[in-house]
């Protein structure tokens, strides 16, 4: 795990230290009544036995009802902490891997290029499944401390039976413990790795014949490409059966410690009969306990793949200091003789053939992209001056598939700018000219809309965006094909109500549109070449 | 969509994984192991094993309580869960927008909003859904206490009421022992929870998806000469895509260049020529005949936008589109597909060995792959997506000459962005 990584861990867990601790004690006390439960329990019977077989005076001075409510008490004891144990530790990850997520995602959307944050996208989903396995190694940290504390124990109950014994048990649990982490770091990582590495393989080999398969089917490679994978799924499973025979292995160990520890606490031990029993069932019950964790190391080795891909993610670094701000006096766009060059306020429609470049043009103005091998000057600064985040305070893009998130309306439309009033939210709809499909949605400016907007119809998702870019009160509005989907009477009145903003805020404008309609709004004009 | 296709395909294989490995076999020996101990208890005292077995008797209607109320709270959380790492996934793709308009931090604040109160609802309900781990962990604790109280008072000879069998110190210790491994086989049940949650997920999604169709190799050829071939109002919908109405006529023996901007439909065109597809609507026709969706699959020459590489040498590559086919012959299809050049380059020529993926040969070097394959294969139909993209222009002239000169006498359909390599065909076809 790397540094950056390990501190995030510690400064998101923090708050929970008193969740973790009670799960620590709650853990302790449940392996220590476990094991004093079974050991009691042992020396009950065999005292009781020797007390039967000594005639009645014995059993009159033998005072059971101390052992037998303790063996109750015990019993109830273990059943309350492991709950809770379970309860608290899983509080205390749930918290902290909620914090986690939310900090992991801030380091993701502050990474500095715009490209940075495309390519992370799939990163980013597998945020989410590389978080929840860390929540599997928070949840199995109590159970180490109790392994700790059960194995004190029964060294504890050891004392009575002598020093032979209690050395005895002292090397096996140590010698065991040590022997299996040694044996487990050496052997699962590469294994757990392996089998990381064998499932990319086949992942890769899928896609690949899958983007392939026109070719595929038209030559009937079918069964042999089948083969193929068929091949690789079998090195897969190599992997996974190597990785389950050393994880079992591992289990099989330690259940044969726990029959040694019994037998030598029984062979080594000085005391008397019922001590030596309380002794052995004792030392079977923290190797129980110990066993639990040796067990657990095998996940610990399939955690660790995970962790490597997150310790990425918390390597991005934070922000970057603040950029020197842009006024937008001018922009001109292309190479010199033929450039165009606006002052504030102007009004530009940009035209020219699918794949010319517009949307990729006026995404880079936004500063949604750093470059697009476009020759751009704002404020007579070429484009490499001028940072995207400074871009980004200049102008409002409208993009053309409108970009929506899972929310309401409000929601969206809230993205622009903060402290925005409902009364503002009406007025930049009405200019968009939805204010009237939302006054009649089920729940107007809090109807959901779904997925990326799903349940808006095309029009109106563009309609939506046009709002949000007025909102964002910046100097320069970029509209990316705005009526795109819209019948001709809702167009005219839409260019009318822009033309009238535009005028009214003294706001500048770059279009890019293929309809005609919306040209009256321009008063400049660019044909992109091809 | 391929990605999902790839995540049901390995994904959810994998996460049957732990159903199959751990829970089917804890599931098992939870059931057969409680009876094996309590067999194994009577050996010495009944009473003993018959308390064990009667402490199931409330374990069992604990169980059943506390388990319906946490399922139903599971299957909740599971609805909750599910729309948080949604809103996640929605928030990363929708990145470029909140940075567009500076709302990192609005966003960052809600989704941690978000994310605490979900770890507070998961944790009310982790709290009732624990119980039927307490359950369990109370009736082992329980059980073993019972045990040793018995036998304890009946070494002693004090239980309160008569019992028919009196123990002895080996008998007593003997059940004693076995009592705690009674309830374990359920502890470790209850923990494979996880395990039986997202493989019965698994085999859920699984189960639902269509099973694909076994591609019957069709005995007699079906092209016995070149096909003409007429798109009637033909409608591709992919869901989130749709694509014509388009209409066209293909000449046979005759190499027709199709164009037209991107998105228009020309690549879907040829997959539905393959039922690779979704048709809708509208009727493809091969000499007047309507087509069924896979019976050109082994038929047809192919030149597409990916190649499918397998190990083996460059040769064994181009020859799998006609096993039979004689060095020669292959020989003969590279050098024209430009290939000799690029196995010159290399120590083994054609014998060259291709890495796993394909790797050491580039983006244009894989489609000369596919030409020469399309050459070697000589089939009555050619379909050639885009057979020269990754070339320089220069090469890609050349390559669509030798293209256009093999593919003289049969029906050549060439989807092609260059106006120049257009001009070779017989017919010209834009999509609009």
């Amino acid at each position: 795990m790397n540094r950056e990584l390990a501190a995030l861990l510690a400064d998101v867990s923090k708050p929970q230290q008193r969740a973790s601790r009670v799960a620590l004690c709650c853990a302790a006390t449940a392996a220590t009544a476990a094991i004093l439960l079974l050991g009691l329990a042992g020396w009950f019977i065999t005292a009781a036995a020797l007390a039967g077989a000594a005639g009645i005076a014995a059993i009159q001075a033998f005072n059971y009802l101390i052992p037998s409510a303790a063996i109750r008490l015990l019993a109830i004891v273990r059943t309350v902490t492991r709950y809770g144990e379970r309860l608290y530790g899983h509080k205390a990850a749930l918290f902290a891997l909620a914090a986690l997520r939310a900090r992991l995602f801030g380091r993701l959307i502050n990474a500095s290029s715009p490209e940075y944050t495309r390519s992370a996208g799939e990163a980013g989903a597998l945020l989410l499944q590389d978080v929840d396995a860390l929540e599997d190694r928070f949840v199995r940290a109590p159970a180490y401390f109790a392994g700790m504390f059960g194995a004190a124990t029964a060294l504890a109950l050891a004392l009575p039976a002598g020093p032979h014994a209690f050395l005895a048990l002292f090397v096996i649990m140590a010698a065991g413990v040590l022997a299996a982490r040694s044996f487990a770091r050496r052997v699962l990582p590469r294994r757990a790795l392996d089998i990381q590495e064998q499932i990319a393989r086949l992942k890769q080999d899928f896609v690949e014949y899958a983007a392939a398969s026109p070719e595929i089917a038209a030559y009937g490679f079918g069964p042999s490409i089948e083969a193929l994978l068929a091949r690789q799924a079998a090195r897969l499973d190599d992997a996974r059966v190597s990785f389950a025979r050393n994880e079992a292995l591992l289990g099989a160990g330690v259940s044969a410690l726990g029959g040694l520890a019994i037998a030598t606490m029984i062979a080594l031990s000085q005391a008397s009969l019922p001590l030596t029993l309380l002794a052995a069932l004792a030392a079977a019950g923290a190797l129980e306990a110990l066993g639990a964790t040796i067990r657990s190391l095998g996940r610990d080795a399939v955690v660790a793949a995970g962790l490597e891909r997150l310790a990425q993610l918390a390597g991005i670094p934070g922000p970057t200091a603040a950029p020197v701000p842009l006024v937008g006096e001018s922009i001109a766009l292309g190479d010199d003789p033929r450039s165009v060059i606006l002052a504030k306020g102007d009004r530009l429609a940009i035209t020219g053939r699918s794949g010319a470049g517009k949307t990729s043009l006026l995404e880079c103005l936004a500063g949604w992209r750093t470059t697009g091998g476009h020759s751009l000057r704002i404020d007579q600064r070429p484009l490499a001056e001028c940072p995207p985040e400074a871009r980004r305070r200049l102008f409002a893009l409208s993009p053309q598939d409108g970009g929506m998130i899972a929310g309401t309306i409000a929601d969206n439309l809230r993205l622009a700018r903060p402290g925005l009033a409902d009364e503002a939210l009406w007025h930049a709809l009405g200019i968009a000219c939805l204010a009237d499909d939302v006054r009649v949605m089920p729940e107007r400016l809090l109807t959901w809309i779904g997925d990326g907007g799903a349940r808006l119809s095309g029009g109106q998702r563009k309609r939506l965006s046009l709002a949000r870019a007025l909102l964002a009160g910046r100097p320069w509005l970029l509209l990316d094909e705005p009526s795109e989907g819209l019948d001709p009477a809702t167009e005219a009145a839409l260019c009318g109500n822009l033309d009238s903003w535009l005028r009214d805020t003294g706001n500048g404008l770059v279009l890019v549109t293929h309809r005609s309609a919306m040209l009256p709004l321009a008063h400049r004009f660019l044909e992109l070449p091809d | 969509m391929l990605g999902e296709q790839v995540a049901d395909a390995i994904d959810r294989i994998e996460d049957i994984d732990g159903y199959h490995a751990r829970f089917l076999p804890l599931r098992f020996a939870a059931v057969a192991t409680p009876l094996l101990i309590a067999a194994s208890a009577a050996l010495a005292s009944w009473i003993a094993a018959a308390i064990l077995l009667a402490t199931l008797i409330p374990f069992a209607l604990g169980m059943a309580l506390a388990g319906s109320v946490a399922s139903r709270a599971a299957a909740r959380q599971l609805d909750v869960l599910g729309r948080l790492s949604g809103l996640f996934i929605d928030r990363i793709r929708a990145l470029p927008l909140i940075l567009g308009f500076g709302a990192q931090d609005r966003i960052t604040r809600q989704l941690a909003e978000a994310t605490q109160e979900v770890a507070r609802r998961t944790v009310a309900v982790l709290r009732i859904a624990f119980l039927s781990g307490a359950i369990i962990e109370f009736f082992a604790a329980l059980s073993v206490a019972m045990v040793a109280v018995y036998c304890g008072f009946n070494l002693l000879g004090l239980l309160p009421f008569p019992v028919p069998e009196t123990l002895d110190l080996s008998r007593a210790l003997y059940v004693l022992i076995l009592a705690p491994e009674f309830y374990l086989p359920m502890r470790r049940l209850a923990a494979a929870y996880h395990d039986k949650q997202v493989g019965e997920a698994a085999i859920e999604r699984l189960a639902a998806l269509t099973p694909g169709t076994v591609v019957a190799t069709s005995p007699a050829h079906m092209l016995a000469a070149p096909p003409a071939i007429r798109f009637k109002s033909v409608v591709i919908d992919y869901g989130e895509r749709r694509v014509g109405p388009i209409s066209m006529h293909i000449a046979g023996c005759c190499v027709t260049a199709l164009s037209g901007p991107t998105g228009t439909g020309k690549s879907s065109l040829l997959h539905a020529l393959l039922g690779l597809a979704p048709v809708v609507a509208g009727d493809i026709l091969l000499d007047g005949r309507p087509l069924s969706p896979e019976a050109l699959r082994g038929e047809v020459s192919w030149a597409g936008q990916a190649t499918a590489l397998v190990p083996g040498s460059l040769a064994d590559n181009i020859r799998l589109a006609r096993p039979h086919a004689s060095d020669a012959e292959v020989e003969d299809v590279a050098r024209r597909a430009g290939l000799i050049e690029v196995a010159q380059t290399r120590r083994a020529g054609l014998a060259t060995l291709i890495g796993p993926r394909g790797s050491g040969l580039s983006g244009g070097e894989r489609r000369r792959v596919g030409i020469a394959r399309a050459m070697l294969r000589d089939a009555p139909l050619w379909l050639l997506d885009e057979p020269t993209a990754d070339l320089d222009e220069g090469s890609a002239m050349e390559l669509a000459r030798h293209i256009v000169e093999a593919g003289r006498g049969r029906t050549v359909l060439l989807v092609t962005h260059s106006a120049a390599i257009a001009a070779l065909a017989d017919h010209r076809v834009v999509i609009s």
